[in-house]
């Protein structure tokens, strides 16, 4: 009785509504456009084309391989990137020399379009699933080693003289002020890292790949196959949906004093 | 009584912040289980003394002894009651206020059944698993103020730990220190800007002068005890206010001007 009420009240609640509504109107607006004024599948591929060409990849098994080599590739470099991010990140907020010796690395890395390199890593590293999680890696681990330093470094002076006075040593201080003060920061770089790897995943494997949903879309465009190419856009849409929106659940669980 | 049954022996203190002299040859006595107020205007050190007397600062020239011994940073023996409560915002009630014996390793069911007992003490039974952003300023006061207790302090070092509350809950506040010090009968040392809190509260009196920053006056207290709020409208609680703010007039005005040119 109480979980009905609450998912008809989330689903009537106004923000709720006003995110179907626009999502559906968009849908409905394509499916006009694609049919009604393109009129060509070569152009643009309506939702109901692009709902069935997902239905057929489904039945036919072939949309495994693809998400399940993007999804090696992005989880590996994504946990990689997040564990050294958050150890640099670290490394940067407690030791000078570290931040002096790291800085310029980070900087100038940050804002390089990376994902420019890719048919490099590719050159280096094989047409395999490494070269991706490389550039996976590249462009996710600079926004958490950004994120982590940032936070540790706001830590709120007076929380750790509070402690201090309270003879705290060190160590303390960093696993009982320093690092909880900073979840907030370090979870906010881990959810942009999450977009950023999923990018690095599909432009990697736009470069070259034996499979991947990278390598689904580039192949459908080659052949205007445009069901296809949006099928694969499609997953990855709802994979960043869902990856963000669970995220943002650990976020509310870990971190419940945030309002 | 010789010197060495003090609680605190203050005698030469001086503090300097490189050419700045916060603090010049304070030299006091504090007995056991006084309570001390220390009041003076802006930049007369009063702050900068209690936070040597906390260990987080170290005084640049004097002694400083505690039950006979000398101060060397933080410890267990003190506890700090802070301006601003400064409550971690990710800890529920309780674990804000053990914080000082889960540093020392001294978490346990008997340290929890003392804590219990503490929040119930200053007024917070029945919101022991509250988080900081839950409760008002007055109860994250108190929270401030049972942390502080938690360590069983032998001397307890409070920094104007009232003056962000509005007076009415300011006043209940002070009631409330006042009861809960005539249980414990823990040394006290309290800086203020509030005259009549400080008169209100204490034994003795402190008042300190700037420019350097000294002890300019000791005034003893000599009111009953318990204290009922009213007895801040009879005429001789009102004289101590008068007496002290004439002392520090003159200082506060100068302040006053200095800050306002800036």
């Amino acid at each position: 009785m109480t979980t009905q009420t609450t998912s008809a009240e989330g689903f009537f609640n106004a923000d709720r509504r006003w995110a179907w509504g626009s999502v559906l109107t968009g849908l409905a607006l394509w499916e006009f456009a694609s049919r009604v004024l393109v009129g060509s599948k070569l152009f643009l591929a309506a939702p109901t084309q692009v709902l069935y060409a997902l239905y057929e990849l489904v039945a036919t098994g072939e949309i495994w391989k693809h998400v399940w080599t993007s999804a090696q590739e992005f989880v590996i470099g994504y946990v990689s990137a997040c564990l050294l991010g958050v150890a640099l990140g670290f490394a940067m907020a407690s030791s000078r020399p570290a931040k002096a010796a790291l800085q310029p690395w980070v900087a100038g890395l940050y804002a390089t379009p990376t994902v420019a390199l890719a048919p490099l890593f590719i050159l280096w590293f094989g047409i395999g699933i490494f070269s991706k999680v490389v550039v996976v890696v590249a462009l996710v681990v600079f926004p958490v080693t950004i994120n982590t330093e940032t936070g540790l470094l706001g830590v709120n002076k007076n929380l750790v003289e509070t402690v201090r006075a309270f003879g705290a040593t060190p160590r303390q201080i960093f696993f009982k002020v320093s690092l909880p003060a900073a979840l907030p920061f370090i979870f906010a770089g881990l959810r942009l890292g999450i977009g950023r790897g999923l990018i690095g995943v599909v432009v990697a494997e736009l470069f070259g790949a034996r499979a991947g949903l990278g390598q689904l879309i580039s192949q459908s465009a080659e052949t205007f196959n445009m069901p296809d190419l949006f099928a694969g856009v499609t997953i990855l849409a709802v994979a960043g949906i869902a990856l963000t929106g669970g995220f943002q659940r650990l976020e509310r669980t870990l971190i419940p004093w945030r309002d | 009584m010789g010197a060495a049954s003090n609680k605190l022996n203050v005698a030469g203190l001086t503090k300097r912040f490189g050419p700045l002299e916060a603090l010049s040859g304070v030299d006091v006595a504090v007995d056991r289980g006084e309570f001390i107020s220390i009041v003076g205007p802006s930049g007369c050190g009063k702050t900068t003394f209690l936070r040597i007397v906390g260990g987080l600062e170290t005084a640049s020239a004097g002694v400083i002894e505690l039950d006979g011994r000398g101060i060397v940073g933080p410890g267990s023996d003190r506890g700090f009651v802070f301006q601003s409560d400064n409550l971690l915002p990710w800890r529920d009630v309780v674990s804000n206020t053990e914080i000082g014996p889960e540093l020392a390793g001294k978490l346990g069911p008997e340290q929890r059944a003392r804590t219990l007992k503490l929040l119930e003490l200053v007024g917070l039974k029945g919101f022991e698993h509250y988080y900081p952003r839950q409760l008002s300023g007055g109860m994250r006061q108190r929270v401030n103020l049972a942390r502080a207790l938690a360590v069983d302090p032998t001397l307890l070092l409070m920094d104007e730990p009232f003056s962000a509350l509005d007076a009415q809950t300011r006043e209940i506040m002070q009631t409330e220190l006042s009861r809960i010090w005539e249980e414990g009968k823990k040394t006290v040392l309290f800086v203020t800007h509030q005259i009549d809190e400080a008169v209100y509260l204490s034994d003795r009196v402190f008042v300190f002068a700037r420019r350097p920053g000294r002890v300019n006056e000791v005034i003893d207290i000599d009111l009953p005890r318990p204290r009922p709020l009213d007895i801040k409208r009879t005429p001789a609680f009102v004289a101590y206010v008068e007496r002290i703010w004439k002392l520090i007039e003159n200082d506060v005005r100068v302040s006053v001007l200095e800050e306002h040119e800036g």
